[in-house]
């Protein structure tokens, strides 16, 4: 019986720690983000942060698949190369050529896999050390996307001229991303990536144990240059336009956010789960420190957060080891399921209008309605009223039983260690049964409605 | 059972898919000729060549090699296997030059043909003097190359030799020089220290706001130097406590500098960050062109530069610290076992690197003559590539500030020689990027995974 989607999907393993500080950040961070401005949870709000946070994530997953086939290798020259990709973009389209989506899509992801399989090449077979190369690409990058685009400029392809706006929730950058996660998650399930992650780790315990180190290794470049292109596409929406200076800016950002999203720059750990969180965590930053308005200094006190958390997130992953020792088996999903419970509870206590409520709404069933009206999406007529009724014990039964079985499920598995998983079970357990029991209550909207 | 054919050869397969190719070429070519319509004879073409090479394989595995008959490859074959690479190299070389003069009006002169002829003997001389030198390889090549590259020059671009340029390329190169000094201990231990630009930017700034609040200069510079020492040792402890991360707490210290040091001096500025003051002249003489030491007429910031090379040099050489540095980057647990504190070592090297950061960035206040806090900013790969191209591995213990010296020149003269042909800040940084490649790989490539084990 399956019924907890074990975290095994999420990092391809039982346990990992790493994930506990991007998970709590992530949450701080939201929190008072919303608190701040609550404008961020409307359709606008959260479409205008995934077209800002996409090309960050996918250019921190495109380091990521490098990164974790190790020797240190940390590609310094993501941010030149999805700027290359993109002038190159904006030129060619502007020159006729490059106008329909998939042709777009195609050669971005092309180049960028062309680039890293160079990469690989060299590291492989000049064997020299994978940051100097990376270095040499960043100089030679850097240098000529200035020369292909000299200043900021130029208009993006047609298709994708609205992608930037970020209206609504549901955009094709959002699209673009999810497929890029899945892509990864589906490719945790294989051999390869195991693999992947025993070079990354040891790389000669993979060659000796007959692993193809060679292949493994372009494998994981291919993957990270595909990431990369997507991330270049991702930025051409965002700006709508080709701007060749940018490759430090992502570099920098895209290697802090890996290490915040709880990756090993040495190799062999690292997934997309943390480094989106770690890419969601930079943007939160710069979001929640943009509601403050320090006026002219705005950017230096930026600067100072970005270092400040970076460094500090990494003194405390030396806490990990003593967690450890108190929580054997960390579960990254129940954490974030959790802490994913409070957040929501603080997200509707900022975005809900409490001075439109009635007086009346003080009442025992003024509060009923007060707790139930918000998941309210239109007025109940009485057909759907009577549906609901005849509904709701069907409803109940199947949480109730889902519940059930997932606590089983941990008191059961965790009975013979210490652990806080059953406590943290039980919570959950406990606020869903609430809100069940809330919702199931014969709703009063009718009577306290104007 | 089928007795299978013996496996062929590599070589054997190749040729018999060539022949086959071939074969299909003149068949279809026969075809063509003779008018058959086109589906006809591509089949034919297919058919030709599976029959061809099934054949080849299946008729030719019934008569396997003799073990006896392999004889070793005559000396011409050997001499071609032995200098293929070379050969290849020098080919590509001449090809590129006789492209170039069919393509570029006027290139074929005789300046270039001798720029050819040096570039070739530096080549031969490299591969060949080279391999004696197994200890400072990576020096001897630097050498070469900066002479070959300043020979070039100076016959290509009026004014290369003279000593105005010569005086500003050793001006630039004792700015990034100083501030490869510590990148180039903390290499020498395995680290990294990305902080440097920002502590440059910092420094440059914070300099020019205390001159501006009324400190007297001499009083502000020693400020500005402990306050760079001093996060360098945070810097040191921060990455000696999360090992292997050097460089991403650096980039993160160096963030936090950056910021931290506009905030407080744009405290009460309305300029917001942009500090206005007068430089004194003494700092403004000591890095200016037209600068003079004791009288005589050069900036003495290269005589600085060329002092602290000294010292570095014979330093790192005979006296127990150097030594016990070196000791620490080959391997550091052999090293702490004979009682050399690591801790002690490592917080050293990088309060050395925030100090000499911090110096630059005075430095190259009295350069400019106005606080920006992105002076430093090139210098964030520079300083990098200025440690890698010289030879000082990253991984530690191999280098030396002297190899450090030679690719700070050569980075330098390069970068003149490139603005001297008329290449701006763009194609610098480009084919900066193509060449440390090739230069790094002449000397420091890792053995093969399977020499490890």
């Amino acid at each position: 019986m399956s019924v907890v989607p074990t975290n095994d999907a999420v990092q391809g393993g039982r346990s990992n720690p790493f994930l506990l500080m991007p998970i709590t950040l992530f949450f701080v961070l939201l929190a008072l983000a919303v608190l701040r401005a609550p404008s961020l949870m409307s359709s606008s709000g959260i479409g205008a942060a995934i077209v800002v946070a996409t090309p960050l994530i996918l250019a921190t997953y495109a380091l990521m698949a490098s990164t974790i086939s190790g020797r240190g290798t940390v590609d310094l020259s993501v941010g030149p190369l999805i700027g290359f990709v993109n002038v190159t973009l904006i030129q060619l389209s502007s020159a006729g050529l490059l106008e329909s989506p998939i042709a777009v899509f195609l050669y971005a992801i092309f180049i960028g896999a062309l680039y890293q399989f160079i990469f690989a090449l060299i590291v492989i077979y000049v064997r020299v050390q994978p940051i100097i190369v990376s270095l040499s690409g960043y100089l030679a990058l850097t240098g000529i996307n200035l020369v292909i685009l000299p200043r900021p400029g130029g208009i993006a392809p047609a298709f994708m001229a609205e992608w930037g706006y970020g209206i609504s929730i549901f955009s094709p950058v959002l699209v673009m991303l999810v497929l890029a996660s899945v892509a990864w998650l589906l490719f945790t399930t294989t051999a390869f990536y195991t693999h992947l992650r025993l070079m990354g780790s040891d790389e000669r315990a993979a060659y000796t144990a007959g692993v193809p180190i060679t292949i493994v290794r372009i494998g994981a470049h291919l993957i990270s240059g595909a990431f990369a292109g997507l991330a270049a596409i991702a930025f051409t929406a965002l700006i709508s336009s080709g701007d060749p200076s940018q490759g430090t800016t992502y570099t920098l950002i895209a290697v802090t956010a890996l290490v915040l999203g709880g990756a090993s720059l040495a190799g062999g750990r690292g997934g997309v789960f943390g480094s989106a969180l770690g890419a969601l965590n930079l943007y939160l930053i710069s979001f929640v420190l943009a509601t403050f308005n320090f006026g002219a200094v705005q950017s230096y006190v930026t600067n100072l957060a970005y270092g400040t958390i970076l460094v500090v997130s990494l003194l405390l992953t030396l806490l990990i080891p003593v967690i450890q020792r108190y929580i054997r088996n960390f579960s990254p999903l129940l954490y974030f399921v959790t802490l994913a419970v409070v957040v929501l509870g603080i997200i509707l206590h900022a975005t809900f209008d409490y001075a439109a409520l009635p007086v009346a709404a003080l009442s025992p069933r003024g509060m009923q309605a007060a707790l139930t009206g918000p998941l309210e999406i239109a007025i109940i007529g009485s057909q759907t009223e009577a549906l609901r009724l005849a509904a709701a014990p069907v409803v109940l039964s199947l949480l109730l039983l889902i519940v059930i079985a997932v606590f089983l499920r941990v008191a059961v598995g965790q009975s013979d260690r210490r652990s806080f998983a059953p406590v943290v079970a039980v919570v959950v357990a406990a606020l869903v049964l609430g809100g069940t029991f809330v919702m199931t209550q014969r709703p009063f909207t009718t009577e306290v409605a104007p | 059972m089928i007795t299978l054919a013996a496996p062929l050869t590599l070589p054997a397969r190749i040729l018999g898919v060539v022949i086959g190719l071939i074969l299909t070429g003149i068949g279809a070519g026969f075809g063509f000729a003779a008018g058959a319509s086109v589906q006809i004879v591509i089949l034919a073409a297919i058919a030709t060549l599976a029959l061809f090479v099934w054949g080849w394989q299946f008729v030719l595995g019934q008569f396997p090699a003799t073990p006896g008959v392999v004889e070793g490859p005559n000396p011409a074959r050997a001499a071609w296997m032995q200098y293929r690479w070379p050969l290849f190299g020098l080919a590509l070389i001449l090809l590129a030059f006789v492209v170039l003069s069919l393509t570029v009006e006027g290139f074929f002169n005789i300046w270039n043909v001798i720029s050819l002829l040096i570039l070739l003997v530096i080549l031969v001389l490299t591969r060949t003097l080279g391999r004696q030198f197994q200890q400072n390889r990576s020096a001897f090549i630097g050498i070469m190359v900066l002479a070959g590259l300043f020979s070039v020059g100076s016959m290509n671009i009026e004014g290369f030799a003279s000593g105005i340029n010569i005086k500003s390329m050793l001006l630039f190169a004792a700015f990034l020089g100083i501030a490869s000094v510590g990148q180039t201990l903390v290499a020498l231990l395995g680290g990294l220290d990305l902080s440097i630009p920002f502590v440059i930017g910092g420094a440059n700034v914070g300099l020019l706001y205390l001159i501006s609040l009324g400190v007297p200069g001499w009083l502000a510079l020693i400020l500005v130097l402990l306050v760079g020492a001093l996060l360098g040792v945070i810097n040191g402890l921060l990455s000696y406590k999360l090992q292997g991360q050097a460089l991403i707490v650096t980039l993160g210290t160096g963030f936090a500098i950056s910021g931290g040091v506009q905030i407080i001096t744009s405290i009460g500025s309305e300029y917001s960050g942009n500090v206005f003051g007068t430089v004194p002249p003494w700092l403004v003489n000591i890095s200016a062109m037209n600068g003079s030491t004791f009288g005589l007429p050069f900036p003495p910031v290269i005589a600085l530069w060329a002092l602290l090379a000294l010292i570095l040099i014979v330093g790192m050489r005979i006296t127990l610290y150097g030594r016990f540095l070196y000791a620490l980057g080959v391997n550091r647990t052999s090293a702490s076992r004979v009682m050399i504190s690591e801790l002690r070592y490592w917080v050293g090297a990088y309060a050395a690197s925030g100090f000499f950061a911090a110096l630059t960035g005075c430095l190259l206040l009295g350069w400019s003559g106005g606080g920006f806090i992105g002076v430093g900013d090139q210098y964030l790969f520079l300083t990098l590539a200025a440690v890698v191209v010289g030879g000082t591995s990253l991984l530690g213990g191999a280098g030396g500030y002297g190899f450090t010296v030679i690719g700070v020149l050569v980075l330098q003269v390069l970068s003149s020689f490139l603005v001297g042909i008329g290449l701006d800040f763009k194609w610098q940084q480009f084919i900066f990027g193509l060449l440390i490649l090739p230069m790094v790989a002449l000397y420091a490539r890792s053995p093969h995974i399977r020499t490890q084990i």
